[in-house]
């Protein structure tokens, strides 16, 4: 009989045994125990098909999309420890990121993360596409990406503003007055004149749109307050809720795609 | 030679000269799609790229940190475009031999273990997706201008680089129009793709000749519509939002004489020779009517012997709702054009409306 | 139970409650949806100013005058006997354009639109030209500008007696 290893030894411990029901992934009932058992693997089949492993096929570009979501995840909660939204502290709380705090770079991994994300997904879409991945029966679930797609565009652009310079608010006020030309809804948009009873405006630069996204009728303190929560709770718990579904579906749909 | 590459970059012909292009891969596709001319075209772009950065000019917008992101698109979707024609082309040969494609082979169609088969794979997708992301925070930093003066705008002043094909739309389009309508209706054609491509070939693995038309739109719309306006929108517009060509300095007070007409003042002033009428529809009318003609195409067009065979196959509904996503997308290179040619500025003009197209 | 009390809800009865229930579950889920839309529009919000005085009349060169662009967003132009207040917000996406006296426009950095000095686009994609903003003399005589009114030139508003001043 081999003597036991120290690997075989900490497996035997009542603590490792009470974390891990299961022996170690080398034969098949295990193999299928650690991915059904474990509350994070479990999002994955216990067998799949070959081509749903292949890099040539998938491209890897959804998984990392969604590392990439949950590494923003991470560095934009740290980040939120030393950032301020008002328009007194934003910019120097901005610079004192780099300055006044160890490893200078968090802000350097949450931007270029948020630019690589929006390079995943698109690259995500591209494969899809290329592959008739949204054909029956996978439609709803294209139609949830595309959605998740958009979405993180309005992160990225929400998280924009946040640093409170001349880049972030101009960037921010071309894009928030596109809002202001929505038909009917917006006040410098075709249809708000048909709105308008005699000298009363019923589309006015206080009550449309754009006044609503960035409360008030310029980007100012409330519309960095407006971003910040919209950019750190409201998209991304839409998202959350999103990708729950988009991963459901994948798998309720019959896995990665393959030919019929 | 630079003044030639910079004379050439000008969207009026490297508009056209990207079309041209994305022709001949489309219908040269199996040559693209061989590994001879990956390495010829991989490093022709390399070195492109390479002589291109000794210009002190060009160093200086692709070092820009936020305009690194572009270069990385720019590289990852030649080389992604590139292989997706190589797997086409190459399941297209063996379906035409009447063989299966590649991924319906039973090696391919063999189920494997998740644990270890995939999960190695994700754990090393993080490891590199960490280093990578460590390693471009360290090497860049993130760009921070002056504090926010809502009373001074930079120059040029730019949106975040994801959404320069829509600022450069702007330049065509009324607000609206680029701004909101044109947007949204990309967002309602991608997700209608699925309800519209009955085609039930092509599920699951490479292929283009069993679906040439829809890869060929989509493929136009991505690689032509919206990525080669975000790279003029980055590496071509400087101060005043001005073209200016890869290798040329970024002159604040670069003179561009544009003067743009409306087609009222075409059809009325130069046309008939007499101003412009008083009634704003009277106005307007050619525009309108021009609009309303270019609406019915594929109204009238459906009579056509390829149009009934589409209708016949999917249905009226999906046979519209195709249609007008198409003519509207062909709207943004046809104002180009005209735009160019006659320096024509809105086909209808109504400002006292807000309504201009 | 007996009888008659069960039979008391018949079935048309039932439907009739059930669509007074349903009519109600509707508006109430809309009411709530409607005041949390009503929610993201405040009350009061604390703007800066919208009219100030703008000096005396005398202070005035011909041309284009800078004095007040960025404080208040106001550039006041002096020709052809007319003193007017012009706002500097462009008609296009809202950026601000920028005075070139060289070449005797107004130019926007964001998609290059180009206004002459009475504020008429010519160039680039603006739909309209800068709006002007109402300028009155005070008893004192010191001018006022205020911003709440504006006038627009598509409309022929510029002909307004408040739109400005004869000098």
């Amino acid at each position: 009989m081999a003597e036991k290893g120290l690997a075989d030894k900490v497996r035997e411990t009542q603590v490792w045994k009470s974390i891990f029901r299961h022996g170690p992934p080398n034969n098949a009932r295990n193999r299928a125990a650690v991915v059904a058992g474990n509350v994070f693997l479990h999002l994955h089949p216990i067998k799949l098909k070959k081509s749903g492993v292949q890099l040539g096929y998938t491209w890897c570009m959804g998984g990392l999309t969604f590392f990439i979501f949950l590494a923003l995840t991470v560095t934009g909660v740290l980040l939120m420890f030393y950032y301020r939204p008002t328009a007194e502290y934003a910019f120097n709380d901005i610079i004192a990121l780099k300055e006044h705090v160890p490893l200078g770079i968090m802000r350097e991994i949450h931007r270029w993360g948020a630019h690589a994300m929006v390079i995943t997904v698109w690259l995500h879409m591209f494969r899809v596409f290329m592959t008739g991945s949204y054909k029956p029966p996978r439609e709803f679930n294209w139609g949830v990406g595309v959605i998740l797609l958009v979405l993180t565009l309005l992160l990225s652009f929400t998280g924009y503003l946040l640093p409170w310079d001349q880049l972030a608010i101009w960037a921010i006020a071309v894009g928030s007055n596109m809002a202001k030309a929505t038909p009917f809804a917006g006040h410098g948009g075709p249809g708000a004149m048909l709105a308008q009873i005699g000298d009363f405006v019923m589309v006015s630069d206080k009550n449309d749109v754009r006044f609503q996204l960035l409360a008030g009728r310029f980007v100012g303190e409330p519309a960095l307050l407006r971003f910040y929560i919209l950019h750190c709770v409201f998209i991304p718990l839409v998202v959350g809720v999103l990708i729950a579904i988009h991963f459901w579906r994948v798998r309720k749909d019959g896995g990665i795609s393959a030919p019929l | 030679m630079k003044e030639f590459i910079n004379y050439l970059a000008d969207p009026i012909r490297s508009f056209p000269i990207t079309c041209i292009l994305f022709y001949f891969m489309i219908r040269y596709y199996k040559v693209v799609g061989t590994k001879k001319f990956a390495w010829i075209g991989g490093a022709l772009l390399v070195a492109t790229y390479g002589i291109f950065a000794l210009d002190p000019n060009f160093w200086l917008i692709i070092t820009w940190p936020d305009n690194v992101p572009i270069s990385i698109l720019v590289f990852s979707v030649a080389f992604l475009t590139w292989y997706s024609l190589y797997k086409c082309a190459e399941n297209d040969k063996r379906l035409e031999a009447g063989e299966c494609p590649i991924e319906a082979l039973p090696e391919n169609r063999e189920k494997v273990w998740c644990w270890p088969n995939l999960v190695y794979t994700e754990l090393f997708a993080i490891i590199a997706g960490t280093v990578f992301l460590i390693g471009w925070g360290i090497l860049f930093d993130a760009p921070l201008e002056e504090p926010a003066n809502p009373t001074w705008a930079p120059n040029p002043a730019k949106a975040p680089w994801y959404f320069l094909g829509l600022q450069e739309m702007l330049v065509y389009f009324d607000p609206w129009m680029a701004g909101v309508v044109l947007p949204g209706l990309i967002v309602v054609g991608l997700i209608a793709i699925p309800y519209i491509d009955t085609n039930p070939k092509g599920n699951g693995y490479f292929t283009f000749a069993e679906r040439k038309m829809a890869i060929t739109a989509f493929l136009f719309g991505w690689l032509v519509l919206w990525l080669y306006l975000i790279i003029v929108g980055t590496f071509l517009r400087g101060p005043n939002w001005t073209f200016y060509g890869p290798f040329e300095f970024w002159d604040f007070h670069k003179v561009v004489a544009e003067y743009n007409v409306n087609l009222s003042e075409f059809f009325w002033v130069f046309g008939l020779e007499m101003s412009l009428p008083k009634n704003l529809i009277v106005r307007e009318l050619p525009g309108i009517i021009l609009t309303i003609l270019y609406l019915i195409i594929p109204v009238v067009i459906a009579k056509w012997d390829k149009c009934k065979e589409m209708i016949e196959k999917v249905g009226y509904i999906r046979y519209y709702i195709y249609m007008y996503l198409v003519i509207i997308m062909a709207t943004l290179p046809l104002k180009m054009f005209l735009r160019w040619l006659f320096s024509l500025k809105y086909i209808i003009a109504l400002p006292e409306w807000e309504l201009n197209l | 139970m007996s009888e008659d009390t069960r039979k008391k809800l018949n079935r048309r009865e039932f439907f009739s409650y059930l669509s007074v229930a349903w009519v109600t579950f509707t508006a109430a889920a809309a009411g709530l949806l409607g005041m949390a839309f009503r929610f993201s529009y405040p009350n009061v919000n604390f703007e800066p100013e919208m009219d100030f005085i703008a000096g005396r009349v005398g202070d005035y060169e011909e041309g284009v005058d800078e004095r007040w662009k960025n404080g208040y967003g106001v550039w006041m132009v002096k020709e052809e006997g007319k003193l007017f207040a012009l706002s500097n917000i462009c008609t296009h996406l809202g950026c601000v354009p920028t005075w070139m006296p060289a070449e005797l426009k107004f130019k926007c950095p964001c998609h290059g639109s180009g206004y002459y000095t009475n504020g008429i686009n010519f160039e680039g994609p603006a739909p309209r030209p800068l709006e002007r903003y109402k300028i009155t003399l005070t008893p004192e005589g010191t001018i006022k500008v205020d911003k709440t009114k504006i006038y627009r030139y598509e409309k022929g508003q510029w002909d307004h007696p408040d739109s400005f001043l004869s000098v």
